[in-house]
Parts: C-alpha cells; sequence; structure tokens
C-alpha cells in the first residue's frame, strides 16, 4: 500500500513536517497491524510553489507538478497536513488541491491534518480542505488532525494528540482495508475467466488505485477513437 | 512550407524605458513590419484579431490585410485569429471575400473563439456558447462561400432567406480557412470534418501537449478521407528573440519577457524557454529548435513567429526581422524540404485551390465515399434499418 504525505512545511523542521512525521508513522504501524505492508512517499509543496505559482499564471506544468501530480494518481491514500493562516489553511497548501486534476482523489481515502498557534484555528481543515478535497473525490475521513501549540507542550496535550492520530490512522487504514477487499474480490471473480486475470489485476494495481490510474498530463479527451464526432456537435 | 510572422497588435509599455506607443504609431508600425517582411522574403503576414486591451491594433484584420494588400505584391495576408463566435459569419464572408478580392487571393484566414469572457456581450454573445458558436457560425460561412440563394436558420443569428454574399469569392474559391486551438479537441475535429487546416499558436503549452492536439488533427483528417494523416495541413506558431550573440539576445530580451502581457511575473525565461517553444538566442538555435518542431509535429506547411510584442521598440523588430530573413528563413526552407516525402501537399495557395476546385478535388465535409467516416456512416444506417425491420 503506497502512503503519500502531501504537506506544507514551510521550513525545514518545522511543526507541520513534525505532524505530518507522526501521522505517517501511526498510518504505517496501523497497516502493519492489519497485515498490508505499507510503503511511504512524502512530498513537501513548500519545493513547488514556484511551480504552482507558474502554472496559476500559465496554466502549464512544470515536470516537477506532473511527477508530483502521478504519486497523488499512484498513491493508495494520502495524507495531507499544513499549517494554518488566518482561519485557513495557508494559500500555497490549497493551490496545490486547486491545481490539480478533476477527479485527482477518486476511490482514495485522505486524512486531514493541521497546525496552528492556538485552538481557536482548529475547524480550519473541516471548513475549508474537507470540502476540497471531496471535490476531488477524496473520501476523507471523520476524524481530522489539529495540533496546536499546546499539544507539543504538555504531557496531556500529547497524549491527546496521539490519540486523535491513532484514531484518525486507523479510520484510514481501515476504509483503505475494506476498499482493498472489495477490489480483491471483484479480482478473484474475475480470476474464473483467464483472459481477464492479468488485465484486473493489472488495471487494479496496488490495491484501492482502480481506474484513477492516469497519466495527468494525457487527457483522453484528445484521444481520436474517443473524441465527439463532428457532426453530433452540428446537430447541437 | 510558409513561413513568416504573426502579431497580437499588444500596446504595450517598453519596461526598458517607459515609453508607451500610441494606437496611431502601433498600427502604423503594424503596417511597417509587414512591408519589410516581404522586402525580407518571408511568405505570410498574419494578425490576431483582439478588441480588448492591450491589444488594440488588430481590431479589424481584412482592413489592415487590404491596407498591406495594396502595398505589397507576393506577401501572403493571414489572420491569425478571426473571432468566429463573435463576429456575424455574414460579414466573415463579405468582408474577407472582398480582401480576397483586392489581394489577388493572397488571404486565408485562421478561426478562433476567444477566451475572454467580457468580449463575448459586446458582440452581443455569450461565452458559454463559445464551442456551439464556433460550430454553428462556422458551418454558416462555409455554406455562405460555397452557395448562392441561401435559406438558412440558426440558434445565433437571425435567418437568412435566398441570401447570397457580395462579392463572391474570388474565382469561386473561398479563401484557404485554419482553425486554431490551444487545448479544444473540437476544434481539431472541426479542422478535420471540412478537411482545413489546423493551426496551434505553439507559445504557451509545452509541446507533449501541442503533439496531442496535431496528432488528433492529423489522425481525424485521415478518417474523414481528406488524405492520410500525414498529409493533414498543420500549421505552428513560435516565439523567438535573436541577436548575433545568444547571451545578448537573452539580456536584451529579458525584461521584455518579465513584464509581457499574459506570462509576465510568472515563470522565469530560462524555465519558459525549456518548457515552451520561445527561444531566445542566436539565429542558429532558432533554426536549431524550429526544426525540432517537424520531430512531433510531422511535416508541416505553415510556420509563423511572433516578433513583435511585449513593448518592443519597432527598430528592434524590424532588426529581427532582418535577422528572420537573412539568416534563418533560407535554412529553415531548405532543412524542411530535406526528406520530406513527395506526398506531403505545400501549404495552400489560390492556384493549388483553384487547380483542385476545378479538378473536382475538393475535401467533401464529413467524408466522402471511401471514407472511413462515409463507411461508418453506412454501417450505422443499415443497422438502424435493420433495428426498425426488427420492431415491425
Amino acid at each position: 500500500m503506497r502512503i503519500l504525505s502531501i504537506t506544507t512545511s514551510l521550513s525545514e523542521d518545522s511543526t507541520t513536517l513534525k505532524l505530518s512525521n507522526k501521522i505517517i508513522a501511526a498510518a504505517t504501524s496501523a497497516a502493519d497491524d492489519a497485515g498490508l505492508s505499507a510503503e511511504t512517499e512524502h512530498i513537501n509543496v513548500r519545493n513547488l510553489s514556484s511551480d504552482l505559482t507558474d502554472m496559476a499564471l500559465t496554466g502549464f506544468r512544470s515536470e516537477n507538478l506532473e511527477e508530483a501530480f502521478a504519486k497523488v494518481a499512484e498513491a493508495d491514500v494520502i495524507v495531507t497536513v499544513a499549517p494554518v493562516y488566518k482561519v485557513a489553511p495557508v494559500g500555497l497548501h490549497t493551490l496545490f488541491w486547486q491545481l490539480i486534476d478533476e477527479k485527482a482523489l477518486a476511490n482514495k481515502p485522505v486524512l486531514i491534518g493541521s497546525t496552528g498557534g492556538t485552538p481557536r484555528h482548529s475547524m480550519a481543515g473541516e471548513t475549508v480542505l474537507r470540502p476540497m478535497l471531496s471535490y476531488l473525490k477524496g473520501i476523507v475521513v471523520p476524524t481530522t488532525i489539529f495540533a496546536a501549540t499546546d499539544d507539543w507542550g504538555s504531557v496531556e496535550g500529547g497524549r491527546n494528540l496521539n490519540a486523535r492520530i491513532a484514531q484518525a490512522s486507523d479510520e484510514l487504514i481501515g476504509l483503505a482495508a475494506s476498499l482493498h477487499s472489495v477490489a480483491a474480490d471483484s479480482a478473484a471473480d474475475n480470476a474464473d475467466k483467464p483472459d481477464d486475470a492479468g488485465a484486473a489485476s493489472a488495471t487494479t494495481g496496488e490495491f484501492g488505485s482502480r481506474g484513477a490510474r492516469r497519466d495527468p498530463s494525457i487527457n483522453d479527451e484528445f484521444d481520436p477513437e474517443l473524441i465527439t464526432p463532428f457532426a453530433q456537435l452540428l446537430e447541437g | 512550407m510558409e513561413l513568416g510572422i504573426f502579431t497580437i497588435g499588444d500596446v504595450t509599455t517598453d519596461p526598458t524605458n517607459g515609453s508607451t506607443v500610441s494606437e496611431n504609431q502601433r498600427i502604423k508600425n503594424t503596417v511597417e513590419i509587414a512591408k519589410k517582411a516581404e522586402e525580407v522574403g518571408l511568405d505570410v503576414f498574419a494578425t490576431g484579431q483582439h478588441h480588448n486591451p492591450p491589444f488594440v491594433a488588430p481590431a479589424n484584420p481584412p482592413v489592415l490585410l487590404s491596407h498591406i494588400a495594396a502595398q505589397t505584391e507576393k506577401l501572403r495576408l493571414s489572420t491569425a485569429t478571426t473571432l468566429i463566435t463573435t463576429t456575424d459569419p455574414v460579414r466573415i464572408a463579405e468582408d474577407y471575400a472582398y480582401a480576397q478580392h483586392l489581394s489577388d487571393g493572397r488571404i486565408s484566414l485562421v478561426m478562433g473563439r476567444g477566451n475572454t469572457g467580457p468580449v463575448y456581450p459586446w458582440f452581443g454573445k455569450d461565452i458559454r456558447s463559445g464551442i456551439p458558436l464556433a460550430v454553428e457560425n462556422y458551418n454558416l460561412l462555409y455554406r455562405l462561400w460555397r452557395e448562392k440563394n441561401i435559406d438558412w436558420e440558426g440558434k445565433f443569428r437571425t435567418p437568412l432567406g435566398g441570401f447570397t454574399v457580395t462579392p463572391t469569392p474570388l474565382d469561386d474559391v473561398p479563401p484557404f480557412v485554419w482553425h486554431g486551438s490551444i487545448r479544444s479537441p473540437e476544434i481539431a475535429e472541426q479542422a478535420a470534418y471540412y478537411g482545413d487546416g489546423y493551426f496551434h499558436n505553439n507559445i504557451f503549452w509545452p509541446v507533449s501537449h501541442t503533439a496531442r492536439m496535431v496528432q488528433l488533427y492529423r489522425q481525424r483528417y485521415e478518417y474523414y478521407g481528406h488524405g492520410a494523416a500525414h498529409q493533414a495541413i498543420v500549421g505552428l506558431g513560435g516565439q523567438v528573440f535573436m541577436r548575433k550573440n545568444s547571451q545578448d539576445a537573452v539580456n536584451e530580451f529579458r525584461p521584455y519577457f518579465d513584464n509581457a502581457p499574459v506570462y509576465g511575473h510568472g515563470p522565469s525565461l530560462e524555465d519558459f524557454s525549456t518548457q515552451t517553444p520561445l527561444t531566445v538566442g542566436s539565429p542558429q538555435q532558432v533554426i536549431e529548435r524550429t526544426l525540432s518542431f517537424r520531430d512531433w509535429a510531422g511535416d508541416y506547411q505553415r510556420q509563423l513567429f511572433l516578433i513583435d510584442h511585449a513593448g518592443l521598440p519597432q527598430k528592434t523588430v524590424l532588426e529581427q526581422l532582418d535577422l528572420l530573413g537573412e539568416e534563418v528563413v533560407p535554412v529553415l526552407r531548405k532543412e524542411f524540404a530535406k526528406d520530406r516525402p513527395a506526398d506531403v501537399p505545400d501549404a495552400p495557395t489560390h492556384e493549388s485551390l483553384v487547380i483542385r476546385h476545378r479538378e473536382g478535388r475538393d475535401p467533401i465535409p464529413g467524408g466522402g465515399p471511401g471514407s472511413r467516416a462515409y463507411a461508418d456512416r453506412q454501417a450505422r444506417a443499415a443497422e438502424q434499418t435493420a433495428t426498425e425491420g426488427a420492431d415491425r
């Protein structure tokens, strides 16, 4: 199972990066408990900041962005973590999700994490990011994780944060595992037909990514075999 | 192969000295650029059509092109966009037929939709209907240039009863039409359907995308039976700035790039040069880059360069034309001709279109007998008849 974190860590060793690492570790161990082997990968949106601005201004994607979007397409579950500025995840982070392809998160469980100075920002992930990720057809798990300064400073805060991370990671991996078993069942059904078995496992791939895997730069609308015939356009 | 320039006629402040030419000066400069293009041996001058600042010079291409036609001998004149969405097809048919007569057939058109929302209502249209407008209006224009006493009705303009355009096209052969689109597959399909040309401005997007659009057009051209895919009529844009020494070119062009309309204040000159076909450097670098277009577009028919935008001084633009004429175009002409299969057509001219018309080889919209499109239609009709028979 591929776990991908899309994290906006604005400084090198930020609280946001720490939270992201904690979530990834918890998700990996939840996957182990479920008997699934996890591969993890990390993208820091900070490293794509110029590419994202350029794409917003000119409409085209750099190779770095193509690569990042392709990794999202290949991932089975997504963890996304960002700092909150003025009651919304920092604009650079939302820009990433605003510029990615429509339906980029189809069939993928997603976990939202945020960091901020005070608990007053704790709803930012819920109110801003959840609708955006749902729009991209991601399946966002019920628990979101917010870590304020208090959570890092006190024993009690740390325990509470760890408990929320464990809860959200269990939801994330549980959802991924159930999607996986549905995918495995349908692959098993297809195994009766020897011709299709190979094709089914090839398109299912790592679990959960059925139908979501595609080259983000190449859209099927440019396929000569799939184009709407002009006579149909003429009829209106 | 036609080699030339295209302009968007922008009035942009020169970022190096803060000066801005007047509209009048920009329009006169545009005429001077076109005349210079002929003088240095280019084949084509093309102008966009825009109605919103900073693009002021080309609001009325048929007037500009006719004016230039009167002052040139051989130069072929084209639009780089004729707004098929917001311009009445009856006006397009008459204005460009008139310009075709005045220029003795040196006119061709590139159809484009325009993508600026607010412009549409200025001309009584709605951008949400962009594609349907392009489809219906061009279909009417196509008929207006080929039929007399037309009875017509559609969604987007008042009906026509017994209408014939005045004047009718020169020698009964309409100007050649290209369809331009950066990213709409419907427009590549439209070009293929009619057997018209397809033009990609090749400025803002990576070549991987442009190649997909060209391939789509080529394959649909073949599907509609107008020729093999490699015989489809493809045109490309491109953007260059040259000095003998490539570092001089980069240094001189950078402030214009950084402040250019549309993409200024965005990617760096270096990134944009890597990711798009922009070439800033020596004439040799421009030659090599341009020749490489053939690797992904196939042998093609028209190459236009953008050289006069972003506030570049007129003197600099004229120097660019000298470099194009002396050092670039002669080499491109020779190199593009090398290994070009004999069955790849040249860019259409009025003369070649007249011959094609008289020999009865005009493309049949949607594909005539012998095409895959025709066979598919026959098969569908047969299937329908069979289904109806079974129902009875």
